[in-house]
């Protein structure tokens, strides 16, 4: 047949890879806007980024900024909440407000025809927003529910408890979304102070990809948010949280046929200057389908459907975290695998076999993270929001390739030490109590 | 803003010797290929006792074959900066990956493989370890989620004993553990062979070079008899089912089932076209009435299956904290029945489309999906110029045509309720 299927087959020549070319500019109220033109299928992405987020919020007032983004299509002063649905709707396009623990993102995607329209839209709800009190007190009280239905989940009730664990009062520590009791106590004029404060176009940023046209685009753009005044504060970055011992932590749900698990630790923020080195460890670890843990774990032992791990980086030091969800029965001996595995990667080098697999998946990769409009917006927002160097897409593939196995092994060594891992399960407490007390004290919350 | 056919993406159709239909869409804009194999088999395929079969079959694909060594599949692509997956339906059992371009040979070894030479790699081990993680997945998605269980308690109450798509996807853990070697052999005999099969390339590739590449790979491979497929029929004269599951959930949840319009019929887009004017958007029908007006619900969504045989159009809301499952349902049913009794408005209709068509968009942008958006059309409907014409046909829909199709679809004889409660309650 003349093929042989015994081998791999070859590569051809690659094809060499083009990064977005962004081009920028910034208007007179010092809103910067960058776009990415893309004329392949009739769309665009449109990815707006503001300072603000948990971290601008009062402690005690969590999820104020997650409102805050909730409400911006609830009303400006010439047009109703059903008003703003209406006209959004008719658009077509899609909007989603969300905050994170620094910024907040509005992103839309719609067919291109309508872009003028949408930033109108966009500009209204960002410029104008109104806030009218029954659609405060109704949205809050939405959010409230929803916080409350998040507790039927066991993947939402392990991540939160691992992050007050890890974090307590911190900025990390706390649900961006809010709380029970932080919710009912956010007033129409906190979320206006809030929204005058951080809703600014000095340090926000209008990315845009897609099929779009440079003049257009920036007409529509100053002609719809030239007047839009404010001046900026930076967010800070949290204090570097302490660093404590870890528990072993077991959170009951009566009668769960698996159990929810974590293990966790506080990593690292984006800009180490080993960063390369940990994104190929973790790869290695729990990074990628053929990582370790999920080898281990899935391939194995056929205790789940699947385990991986990730270091959350952020402008602080965000979380390491190993997720997966086992069957019941195997909780204690799932943790013993996952913090066998680690300790491995912390004592002995992983083999060159590994480290390749690692490195090319994480750099051959780069054109289908490039692909969309969407995925390019956000790129884009990743770079700005955690200032990470113009050319760190350019470099990316030289700083992974010259990753030794040897820094692999110190950066499990350093962060992933075994006294300061906590473990999580979320199941049923009765079942597993008694072999998870083996691994040490188990604390009930 | 009407919609119109706004893209026209190149498309090449050609059948190999031994019954692979090849479908080619070059696209050099980005450089990556993505190659598609959707088989013409799903969960309607499988016989009683064995239900979700076909899926513990499709991870046994990813297993290794002849020439391929066990978790070489994932490794192989991962290698080479590529994405993948596969997954079972209904109606059909899909594998797929994202390459870089220059990786083409790779994908089309690897597939191969598994269609020519899958069954010398398979073992009861493998079996037995796959069987675990299913088992898992079951948990993990079903068992252990909050509402987990309901779509496969709609379909239990939709169709009468021994319907083809009776049984959920995942299938009953006992069935799970029912399927022996001899089951996966005869599996793969009966309907993975090449005339069951349609292979798609989209992306940065040399047509006529790929279909030489691709007939090097696959022309060896023999077609074989395929079983007849399953008659999947409306079931009728049934009436109105309901049912009532308990849950750790703290709302109730209800869930409408009507039989619709399926992939196939010419109705489909209509039908689509509805799901979107009632449940897409904070100004439609639905999510007007019962979240921001009544307050009722906290969520809604308003969906169709686009099934091969038999359409389902699904109708879902979650309770606001107080509100019960009759009384949620009662808003909903006002709902549906103001709209069939008032009609609509032109511009409501004018906005589902538009949203139709950003959401079509987005499915055509990625060269993975639009992949998949392409092997659904050629299989299920064995049409794959839907690609090109989906755009005008959801721009043909009128506002009688959506009138008359809610006048049909929405009916008590077609419909199957579902209440979700809080264990508490009981």
């Amino acid at each position: 047949m003349g093929v042989d299927r015994t081998r791999r087959p070859p590569p051809s020549t690659p094809r060499r890879l083009r990064l977005p070319e962004i081009e920028g500019v910034t208007l007179s109220n010092n809103l910067r806007v960058e776009f990415v033109p893309r004329r392949e299928v009739p769309e665009v992405s449109l990815r707006l980024i503001l300072e603000s987020g948990a971290a601008a919020e009062p402690p005690d007032q969590a999820g104020l900024s997650e409102l805050t983004t909730r409400l911006l299509t609830e009303g400006t002063a010439d047009r109703d909440a059903l008003h703003m649905a209406r006209w959004l709707d008719r658009l077509g396009a899609s909007y989603s407000a969300s905050s994170g623990y620094s910024v907040t993102t509005i992103s839309m995607h719609l067919f291109s025809d309508v872009l003028v329209d949408a930033i109108k839209f966009l500009a209204t709800t960002v410029t104008q927003a109104e806030f009218p009190e029954n659609e405060v007190k109704r949205v809050r009280s939405e959010r409230a529910d929803e916080i409350d239905r998040e507790r039927d989940e066991p993947s939402m009730v392990a991540g939160q408890a691992l992050i007050s664990e890890l974090y307590e009062d911190g900025l990390y520590g706390r649900p961006v979304g809010g709380t029970a009791e932080s919710i009912p106590l956010i007033e129409r004029r906190d979320v206006c102070d809030f929204y005058g404060n951080w809703y600014v176009p000095d340090g926000a940023l209008l990315i845009a990809c897609g099929d779009i046209e440079r003049g257009p685009l920036i007409e529509a753009v100053e002609a719809h948010l030239c007047k839009w005044q404010g001046v900026s504060q930076r967010v800070q970055a949290p204090p570097d949280p302490p660093r404590k011992p870890g528990r072993i932590l077991l959170a009951d749900r009566p009668g769960s046929p698996q159990a929810e698990i974590r293990v966790g630790t506080i990593g690292v923020p984006y800009g180490t200057p080993n960063h390369h080195a940990i994104i190929v460890a973790n790869a290695i670890l729990g990074g990628l389908f053929n990582s370790r843990i999920n080898m281990n774990l899935r391939e194995e032992k056929g205790w789940t459907y699947g385990a991986r791990s990730s270091f959350g980086f952020r402008r602080g030091a965000g979380p390491f975290v190993v997720h997966t969800a086992v069957e019941s029965g195997v909780t204690a001996q799932a943790f013993q695998e996952i913090l066998g595995e680690i300790k491995t990667m912390r004592k002995e080098l992983v083999t060159e076999d590994e480290l390749d697999l690692a490195k090319h998946a994480l750099t051959l990769s780069l054109p289908l993270q490039f692909e969309s409009a969407r995925q390019i917006t956000s790129k884009i927002a990743q770079q700005r929001i955690y200032d990470l160097s113009e050319e760190y897409w350019e470099v990316y593939r030289n700083r992974i390739e010259e990753v030794t196995a040897e820094q692999v092994r110190e950066v499990c060594e350093t962060y992933l030490a075994r006294d300061r891992m906590t473990l999580l399960a979320v199941t049923d407490a009765e079942s597993v109590l008694e072999p998870l007390s083996e691994l040490g004290t188990v604390d009930l919350v | 803003m009407a919609v119109s056919s706004t893209v026209n993406f190149e498309l090449e159709e050609h059948r190999l010797a031994n019954g692979l239909r090849v479908l080619l869409q070059p696209d050099s804009s980005a450089p990556l290929v993505a190659l598609h194999v959707m088989y013409h088999v799903g969960s309607k395929n499988e016989r009683s006792g064995r239900t979700g079969f076909a899926h513990l079959f499709e991870h046994l694909l990813f297993q290794g074959s002849e020439h391929v060594p066990r978790e070489g599949h994932f490794k192989y692509i991962q290698d080479a900066g590529g994405t993948l997956n596969g997954t079972t339906w209904f109606d059909r059992t899909n594998y797929f990956e994202t390459l870089p371009a220059n990786e083409l040979e790779l994908g089309l070894w690897l597939e191969a493989d598994r269609m020519g030479f899958f069954k010398p790699g398979i073992t009861q081990e493998k079996l037995d370890n796959q069987r675990d993680v299913v088992k898992n997945e079951r948990l993990q998605s079903y068992e252990n989620r909050p509402y987990g269980l309901a779509f496969e308690t709609v379909l239990e109450s939709a169709y009468p004993q021994g319907h083809p798509y009776r049984h959920p996807t995942i299938g009953y853990m006992e069935d799970i553990d029912a399927a022996s070697l001899e089951d996966v052999h005869k599996f793969f005999d009966s309907y993975y062979g090449p005339n069951n099969a349609t292979l798609v390339l989209v992306g940065d590739f040399e047509p006529s070079e790929a279909l030489e590449r691709i007939q090097m790979w696959f022309g060896g491979i023999s077609s074989r008899p395929i079983p007849e497929p399953p008659e999947v029929v409306l079931p009728s004269g049934y009436g109105e089912c309901r049912r009532e599951i308990r849950d750790k959930v703290q709302v109730p949840r209800v869930y409408l089932m009507f039989h619709s319009a399926s992939f196939n019929e010419p109705e489909f887009e209509t039908v689509d076209t509805l799901s979107y004017l009632l449940g897409d958007g904070n100004s439609s029908r639905f999510k007007r009435a019962l979240v921001y007006e009544q307050q009722v619900a906290a969520e809604v969504s308003v969906f169709t299956w686009p099934t091969e045989s038999v359409g389902m159009f699904f109708a879902v809301a979650t309770a606001r904290p107080g509100v019960d499952a009759d009384h949620l349902e009662a808003s909903m049913r006002l709902v549906l029945d103001d709209f069939k009794q008032d009609g609509l408005m032109p511009e409501e209709l004018e906005g589902a489309q538009n949203r139709v068509r950003r959401s079509l968009v987005g499915q055509l942008s990625r060269f993975g999906d639009r992949a998949d958006f392409l092997a659904h059309a050629a299989v299920l409907r064995n049409d794959p110029h839907y690609l090109n014409d989906a755009f005008s046909r959801y721009g043909l829909v009128d506002e009688i045509m959506v009138e008359e199709v809610a006048e049909s679809v929405v009916d008590e004889d077609r419909l199957t309720v579902l209440h979700v409660i809080p264990e508490e309650t009981s």
